[in-house]
C-alpha cells in the first residue's frame, strides 16, 4: 500500500505539472485568425504579389511584438488569382476558419464581397482605395490606411496647379485642358473619375474627352495623338504601371506636350524603370512612401524583406509591399483596441477598434489614420509626389479638408 | 508483498528506460549560429494534369454555365528536395518562388502547410501550380507587356506554344526569386532558392 502511495505520488509529481504547464502553454497561444485574399497569378498579379509579400512579412512583425495583446495572429493567407468567384469561396473559407477580419485585394473582390461583409459583420481591410468605400452608412466593414483615389485624384490635379500652372505665362490668360486616360469599363480606372473632374471644373480647367485606355495596352498612339489634338495641359492617369508607361511613353515620342498625373497603382518604381526618360515630371499620388524612403517605420519594412524574403531583390520591391503594411498596421491597432476593450469580435474591431483612432501615426509616409463612425476618410491631407532624375520626391502636401472644409464636410464623401 | 515489489520493480525500470530514451533523444539546441541553412533544390517536374490546349471567349455561348474566357487549364507540378542539415528537426513554415516560362513571369507559386523535418533527413514538397490562359494573357500583358511586344508575338501565340509543347518541357521553366522560411525553437531562417527546368 505504501509502494502504491509512493508510486501514485511519483506519478502526480512528474505528471500533474506537465498537465498543467501543457494546457496553459496551450492557452497562451490561443490565435487570432485573420485571413487575407491576394492575387499572386492573375491579372493584377504585377503589383498584387508585392503586396502578398508585405502582408506575410507585416503579419511577422506584429507576431514578434505581442500579436493582439499577447495572442498570435495566425494568418491565412490565399491567392484567388483575380477570379471573383474564388474569392467568394476563400471568403467562405475564411469565416468556417473563424476568422476575425480579412486582409483583402483589389476592386473586384472588395466590391464582390462587400454585402457580405456588412451583413457578416466582418472588417475588410483591402487595397481596393475607392471613395465609394469610405461612407460607413453604406460600407461600415469597408476599410484602407490610405486616402482614397478620389481624394488622391482631387490633391494631384490641385498640386499640379499650384506648382506649374501658376507658373504657366498662359496662366490667368486661358484655361488648362485637361483630360482622363483610363479603361473605362475597369471600376478601379473608373473610380475618381467623378472627383477629378469635379475639380478640374473647381480649378477652372477646360474638360476634354476621356481616352479609352485598356489595361494591357502597349501602344497607346492613337489616344495619345486625340490628347494632342485636342491641345491637352494635363492627362489623368488611372490604369497600372504596364499601361500608364506605354501611354507616357507615346506621349514622349510623340511629343505631346502635356504633363501627367497618376494613380497609384500605375505610379510606383516600375514606372521608372519601364518609361525611363519619358517619366521625368509625372505626378502621382503612391498613398503611401516609396520602398526604402526615409520615413518612419520604414526600418521595418526593410528588415523584414530581407529576413523573409531573401529570394527577392530589394531593388525589385515596391511602395505596394508599404501600402500592405500601412493596412496591417492599422488592423493590428483596432484589433489590439478592441482586445482591450474585451470585444475581438468583427464589430467590435470596428466600433471599439478603428471607429476610436483619431491622428493615429503608422509611420510609412500614410498621413495620421482617423475613422469615425460617420466618415471612414482616413485624412484630408495628401503627399503628392514627382519623378525628378529618376526618384520620387514631394512636391506637395495638399490639404483639401483645410482649403475646401465645406465640401469636405459636406460633398465629397463617397465619391 | 512479492507481486508488488515485481510491479514497482518492472515500473522504474520502464521510468529508467524512458529517461534514458529522452535523454538519448535531446538534440543540441538551434541557435543563431548553429542553425544551418536547411537545401531547397528541384528534384524535378511532372505536368499533374493535362487538358489540351483550347481556348474560346466570351462570344461562344456554352452548353451550359456562362460565357466568358474560358480555356484548358495548365497545372504543374514543382517537386522540390528539402533537406536538414541540422542536427535537430526543422519546421519548413512556408516557400514560395515565381514561376517563370523562358524570360516571361507567370505567376506567383508555393506551398504553407507547416513540415517538419527530421534531423539530418529530406523530405520531398510538391507545389502544385494551375495556370489558365485567359489570367495569363492579362498578367502577361500587364507584367510583362514590353518583352511580349518585343518577342514578336502575341500572348495567345506564346501561351499556346507552352500549352502545348509542355508533354515534352522543350522549354525552360524556372522557379525564380524563391524564398523558403525555416524555424527551429524560435530561431527563423530564410532560404532563398531558384532552379530550372529542364
Amino acid at each position: 500500500m505504501d509502494l502504491k502511495k509512493k508510486w501514485f505520488k511519483f506519478v502526480a509529481v512528474i505528471f500533474i505539472p506537465a498537465l498543467i504547464f501543457g494546457i496553459s502553454a496551450s492557452a497562451l497561444a490561443a490565435e487570432v485568425k485573420v485571413g487575407a485574399l491576394n492575387d499572386v497569378t492573375g491579372a493584377t498579379s504585377d503589383v498584387g504579389k508585392d503586396y502578398a509579400l508585405g502582408i506575410a512579412d507585416a503579419i511577422r512583425y506584429v507576431n514578434d511584438n505581442g500579436g493582439i495583446n499577447g495572442k498570435p495572429i495566425k494568418l491565412y493567407q490565399f491567392d484567388y488569382g483575380y477570379r471573383i468567384p474564388e474569392a467568394l469561396t476563400k471568403y467562405k473559407l475564411f469565416k468556417r476558419l473563424g476568422c476575425v477580419a480579412v486582409l483583402g485585394w483589389g476592386t473586384g473582390d472588395t466590391e464582390a464581397l462587400s454585402p457580405t461583409v456588412t451583413q457578416d459583420k466582418m472588417p475588410y481591410v483591402s487595397a481596393s482605395y475607392s471613395a465609394h468605400l469610405t461612407n460607413p452608412a453604406k460600407t461600415p466593414y469597408n476599410l484602407f490606411a490610405a486616402t482614397d483615389y478620389s481624394t488622391n485624384a482631387r490633391a494631384a490635379i490641385t498640386a499640379w496647379y499650384d506648382t506649374r500652372w501658376k507658373k504657366n505665362p498662359e496662366f490667368g490668360k486661358r484655361k488648362p485642358k485637361f483630360v482622363c486616360s483610363y479603361h473605362f469599363a475597369h471600376p478601379y480606372c473608373s473610380a475618381p473619375i467623378k472627383a477629378i473632374k469635379d475639380q478640374a471644373e473647381l480649378l477652372g480647367f477646360e474638360v476634354g474627352p476621356d481616352q479609352n485606355v485598356s489595361l494591357v495596352a502597349i501602344d497607346t498612339k492613337s489616344q495619345v495623338l486625340a490628347m494632342k489634338d485636342y491641345g491637352a495641359d494635363l492627362v489623368w492617369h488611372g490604369n497600372t504601371t504596364m499601361s500608364v508607361s506605354a501611354t507616357v511613353r507615346d506621349a514622349f515620342a510623340l511629343g505631346l506636350k502635356a504633363e501627367h498625373i497618376v494613380n497609384c497603382w500605375g505610379f510606383d518604381e516600375n514606372l521608372v524603370k519601364l518609361a525611363g526618360k519619358a517619366a521625368e515630371g509625372v505626378f502621382g499620388a503612391p498613398r503611401c512612401a516609396f520602398f526604402g524612403e526615409n520615413v518612419k517605420n520604414m526600418d521595418k519594412v526593410v528588415e523584414y524583406a530581407k529576413k523573409y524574403n531573401p529570394g527577392v531583390p530589394l531593388e525589385n520591391r515596391t511602395t505596394h509591399t508599404v501600402a500592405a503594411w500601412a493596412n496591417t498596421l492599422a488592423l493590428w491597432e483596432a484589433m489590439k483596441r478592441a482586445d482591450k476593450a474585451g470585444d475581438l469580435t468583427g464589430e467590435g474591431i470596428l466600433k471599439k477598434g478603428f471607429e476610436t483612432i483619431r491622428d493615429f501615426d503608422i509611420g510609412l509616409g500614410v498621413q495620421p489614420l482617423n475613422y469615425t463612425s460617420t466618415d471612414h476618410r482616413t485624412a484630408g491631407k495628401v503627399s503628392i509626389y514627382e519623378i525628378k532624375n529618376g526618384k520620387f520626391q514631394v512636391v506637395e502636401l495638399v490639404d483639401l479638408k483645410s482649403r475646401w472644409p465645406e465640401k469636405w464636410g459636406k460633398e465629397w464623401l463617397g465619391w | 508483498m512479492r507481486e508488488k515489489s515485481t510491479i514497482f520493480a518492472f515500473l522504474s525500470v520502464l521510468a529508467v528506460v524512458a529517461f534514458m530514451a529522452g535523454c538519448a533523444g535531446m538534440t543540441a539546441k538551434p541557435t543563431d549560429k548553429n542553425f544551418k541553412a536547411p537545401g531547397v533544390t528541384l528534384s524535378h517536374m511532372e505536368v499533374q494534369s493535362y487538358w489540351g490546349w483550347w481556348f474560346y471567349d466570351a462570344k461562344i455561348e456554352p452548353t451550359k454555365g456562362k460565357a466568358g474566357a474560358n480555356g484548358s487549364p495548365l497545372v504543374l507540378a514543382f517537386i522540390f528536395n528539402v533537406s536538414n542539415p541540422n542536427d535537430f528537426p526543422v519546421l519548413m513554415e512556408k516557400m514560395q518562388f515565381t514561376v517563370g516560362f523562358e524570360d516571361f513571369d507567370i505567376n506567383t507559386q508555393g506551398s504553407s502547410e507547416a513540415m517538419w523535418i527530421p534531423a539530418g533527413k529530406t523530405n520531398q514538397v510538391r507545389v502544385i501550380a494551375v495556370q489558365d490562359p485567359a489570367v495569363t494573357s492579362g498578367s502577361l500583358m500587364v507584367a510583362s507587356g514590353d518583352k511580349v511586344k518585343a518577342s514578336g508575338k502575341g500572348p495567345m501565340d506564346l501561351i499556346e506554344n507552352w500549352w502545348t509543347q509542355i508533354p515534352d518541357f522543350t522549354f525552360p521553366i524556372y522557379a525564380r526569386n524563391g524564398s523558403a522560411i525555416f524555424k527551429a525553437d524560435g530561431v527563423v531562417k530564410s532560404v532563398p532558392f531558384s532552379a530550372k527546368f529542364p
